[in-house]
């Protein structure tokens, strides 16, 4: 265990220095080591203005003093909205949303899915899509003179063995969020 | 006796010195390896390497061996010829060789540093280095130098603060100096400042002591309203070629009494007021402007644009109006020159995030200089210029334009007149260094005549290294201003006018969502306007940043790499008022050393022209950025010469010429390539 938990004050006592080259590594992460903590990528977010569990920043200095359980393991690196307000802005071209992506692969690889992508992902491998067609869509759109959608997608599926994707989810991995 | 050794009839007989450099070079090359390989190179008599061949010891092993082994060619495997070259030269002239038989490889920039990680290749890259500089060395000639004049004058561009420290301090060792100013006054950005950090005097009431100075001293001319058209020659003798604008005002004549600026019918935007005032078309920018003449600003003159009015020649009891006067350009002089041409501040419509230009009451640090200045447009009172009332809570913002590597929005920044989007330019990557005391010293100011005012200062880190400056910043604190860490995003103006900022208080973890009456931005310092072009005209380099590079970070600090230019001030980099003036009077100093030489040794590089194969095309004359070769009518027709003052040896008239007439000096055909062929053995 990295940290330990005294009372309600988050004590850490082991860090990992590697954490940050690793994630510099991964598409998206290149930029992460350039943070100077001025803080403009939280001042801006939307999502860190509506949840305080959400904070770029934070994440970012989190990753570069090495907190990698803490990190991978937490919900919070899968709240980002991509919305790049803070990319758009960052004077140190961190590229936030691309790091969270980063963290993001970085952590499925781990077995860390969070439940909310974990169900998307399923949908889209049963339905092609997130949501599913049924009956009643498809006989409307012949009223309207459209083709019906075929109600599966077993292309996808293929994707989703052939990427490995398929395996992740069946197997134990991604259950730990 | 030494100097038959140099004659090229006897065979080359040449020393090579490796040098480690303590670990900077033997770190990484295998200087062993290097100065073993050259051993049995033609030519080569003997090899030897040094832990550092500059110290007086490894320069008494040269002497020795030179006449030990009666040395004629020596090279040497060290720094960039740059540093030491001078030195090794002056070495082989001790010992009896001509100087131009130093032959130096640069292992340690080009090998060393750069190939840190490759220890292999280094060591490769430096055998390549040194076999062809033993190649070329094989081929020197002995050069003779010639002596070229000085002329005992300075001349220095940019009348800021360092420009006027410079001039002064030039005319009190009795040296002639030529003040060129662009603006019609002297005096450039600390003329704009009401107070100066950390003391707080008002900028002007020490400027302008100053200013009246360079005005008196029989030995400073200042040429104002003025811009450097071109510049020929070399270290001691320069020629340049200054425009002299036309101020339809004869400066001798006119007493500054104003009854002109009181008739004149057109009103225009004061730029000296940061366009927060009006002015007249007959100006002086401020007060106590030198020289203290007015202007006519050619651009809104009805006269000038229209044809008619003449109202202030008709009240001009001196007669000093003279509207036909026309710019021209005046020849000028002089050994060297000093650089002082100062900065600009950034513009925040880059990032148009914060509003400038679109919010009135977001303004720069410029501006609020302005707005709270006695002189300025509102007489000193902190008027907001949206709505003229005075701000309760006002807040700044740092690192507005510095310390950022993205991109700003280029063209993005609205132009709050026209709404016409302007080339804002792209924020600094480096930390403009004196608006953390500029803001402390505003944010203090407004504290001082509105103690009531509430004041925070948004910031990243605050940098108050300098005397006085970290007891300042202390003292604001105590005084209440409050300092808060994080950057805000973005700045939004609500439907009431007030400014809202959300930002992360650092400090605390709460995300603060404070409204404001009035925002300044910190702008960082940019290089000056127009410096790209003025560089090429003076031949000088620029650094990353975009200012002007220095002879050397650390021992050069105000020279350039052109021999006889030097620099002043912020057009080296962002600096306050104290730096700036030290460096000017080391940029005097380092003038004053070149003014008093009788005489500047000449380096002699340059064509050797063979009249029987030169065909007087005049290629060579064209191409040549000097002016320094001109094809001549001679009785066997037309011939190229020549003009050894004005070459810099740069060689592009010898790699242009059709008939192969031309060959440089040091510098020619078989020298280099024998020096490539060499390299492409090791390779
Ligand atoms: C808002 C603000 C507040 C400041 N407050 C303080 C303070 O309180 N204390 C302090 O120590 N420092 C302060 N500074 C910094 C101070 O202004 C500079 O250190 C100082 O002005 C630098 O002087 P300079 O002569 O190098 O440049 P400048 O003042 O910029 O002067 C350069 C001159 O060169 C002229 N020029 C430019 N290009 C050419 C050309 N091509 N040909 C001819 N002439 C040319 C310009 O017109 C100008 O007159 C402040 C700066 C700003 C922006
Ligand atoms: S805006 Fe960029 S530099 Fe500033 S804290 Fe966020 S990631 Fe770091
Ligand atoms: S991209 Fe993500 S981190 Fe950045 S502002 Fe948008 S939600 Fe916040």
């Amino acid at each position: 265990m990295e940290s330990a938990q005294k009372k309600d004050v988050p004590v850490v006592t082991v860090l990992d220095p590697k954490f940050k080259y690793e994630v510099a590594r991964e598409p998206g992460g290149e930029n992460i080591k350039y943070c100077f903590q001025c803080g403009t990528c939280t001042s801006g977010c939307k999502v860190a203005e509506f949840d305080s569990k959400y904070n770029p920043r934070k994440i970012i200095r989190m990753v570069i003093l090495g907190m990698r359980e803490r990190v991978l393991s937490g919900d919070f690196i899968w709240l980002c909205a991509t919305c790049y307000t803070c990319h758009e802005r960052c004077p140190q071209d961190v590229r936030i949303p691309e790091v969270m992506n980063a963290l993001k692969n970085i952590a499925v690889r781990e077995g860390y899915i969070h439940p909310a992508f974990r169900a998307q992902a399923e949908l889209i491998a049963g339905y092609g899509r997130l949501y599913e067609v049924d009956e009643l869509a498809n006989e409307k759109r012949t009223d309207w003179g459209l083709t019906e959608i075929p109600q599966g997608c077993p292309e996808v599926a293929e994707i989703y063995g052939i990427t490995g994707l398929a395996d992740l989810l069946s197997g134990g991995a991604g259950g730990k969020l | 006796m030494p100097s038959m050794l140099q004659d090229t009839g006897f065979d080359a007989r040449i020393g090579v010195y490796v040098c480690h450099c303590g670990l900077n070079i033997a770190g990484v090359v295998d200087v062993e390896a290097v100065r073993e390989s050259a051993r049995f190179l033609e030519g080569v008599v003997v090899v030897r390497d040094n832990r550092y061949t500059c110290s007086e010891v490894g320069q008494k092993g040269i002497a020795d061996d030179i006449k030990e082994f009666m040395l004629n060619r020596v090279v040497i495997a060290s720094c960039s010829p740059r540093l030491h070259e001078k030195t090794f030269r002056t070495l082989l002239e001790k010992s009896g060789l001509n100087p131009h038989l130093l032959e130096m490889a640069n292992i340690r920039e080009h090998c060393s540093w750069v190939h840190y990680d490759n220890h292999e290749a280094a060591t490769e890259k430096a055998k390549g280095l040194v076999h062809s500089s033993v190649a070329r060395a094989r081929l020197l000639q002995p050069l003779s130098r010639t002596k070229g004049r000085v002329v005992p004058e300075v001349m220095v561009v940019g009348g800021g603060v360092a420009g006027i420290s410079a001039s002064l301090y030039l005319g009190g060792m009795g040296i002639k100096t030529y003040l060129v100013e662009r603006e019609p006054s002297i005096g450039g950005h600390m003329a704009m400042l009401d107070k100066t950090f950390p003391t707080l005097d008002c900028s002007l009431c020490i400027l302008s002591p100053k200013m009246v100075e360079v005005a008196e001293c029989e030995n400073i001319k200042v040429l104002s309203y003025s811009e450097i058209e071109k510049v020929e020659g070399q270290v001691g003798d320069f020629r340049v070629q200054v425009r002299r604008k036309p101020r339809y005002v004869n400066e001798e004549k006119c007493v500054g009494c104003g009854d002109c600026v009181a008739k004149c019918p057109v009103k225009v935007k004061d730029d000296f007021n940061r366009n927060m005032g009006t002015r007249k078309a007959i100006y002086i920018p401020f007060p106590q402007a030198i020289p203290p003449a007015y202007v006519i600003d050619d651009q809104n003159c009805r006269y000038l644009t229209q044809g008619k009015c003449k109202i202030c020649q008709a009240v001009c009891e001196r007669g000093a109006i003279e509207y036909d006067q026309t710019s021209y350009v005046e020849t000028i002089e002089v050994g060297a020159i000093i650089v002082a041409t100062g900065f600009q501040p950034y513009d925040p419509r880059g990032l148009p995030q914060y509003g400038y230009g679109r919010f009135p009451n977001v303004i720069t640090s410029l501006d609020f200089e302005r707005l709270i200045c006695a002189d300025g447009p509102t007489y000193g009172k902190l008027k907001r210029p949206g709505d003229s009332q005075v701000p309760k809570r006002v807040a700044f913002i740092q690192c507005v334009g510095s310390r950022s590597v993205a991109s700003g929005c280029r063209g993005y920044g609205l132009d709050a007149e026209t709404g016409s989007s302007v080339g804002a330019t792209d924020p600094k990557a480096y930390c403009s260094r004196v608006c953390c005391m500029i803001t402390a010293k505003q944010a203090f100011m407004v504290k001082e005549k509105y103690p009531d005012a509430e004041v925070y200062v948004y910031y990243i880190d605050m940098r108050t290294a300098g005397k006085g400056f970290e007891e300042f910043y202390q003292r604001g604190r105590h005084e209440g201003i409050v300092f808060l860490r994080g950057k805000p995003g973005e700045i939004e103006e609500r439907d009431d006018g007030c400014l809202r900022i959300i930002s992360e208080d650092l400090d605390s973890g709460c995300i603060l969502d404070l409204c404001f009456d009035m925002v300044v931005l910190a702008q960082g310092l940019t290089p000056p306007d127009g410096l790209v072009e003025f560089a090429q005209k003076m031949n000088l380099s620029r650094s990353e940043d975009g200012f002007l590079m220095e002879g050397h970070p650390k021992l050069r600090p105000a020279e350039t790499a052109i021999d006889g230019i030097y620099l002043a001030g912020c057009v080296q980099f962002p600096k306050d008022i104290p730096d700036s003036v030290a460096q000017a009077g080391a940029a005097a100093a380092a003038a004053a050393v070149t003014c008093s030489k009788e005489s500047i040794e000449i380096d002699p590089l340059g064509p050797v022209i063979d009249e029987a194969l030169c065909i007087g095309c005049k290629l060579c004359e064209m191409l040549c950025p000097y002016g320094a070769i001109k094809v001549e009518l001679t009785d066997k027709g037309p011939k190229a010469k020549s003009i050894e003052v004005a070459c810099k040896g740069c060689g592009v008239c010898g790699a242009s010429c059709s008939t192969r007439a031309i060959t440089m000096k040091h510098y020619t055909d078989s020298q280099l390539t024998a020096q490539a062929k060499a390299i492409l053995e090791v390779v």
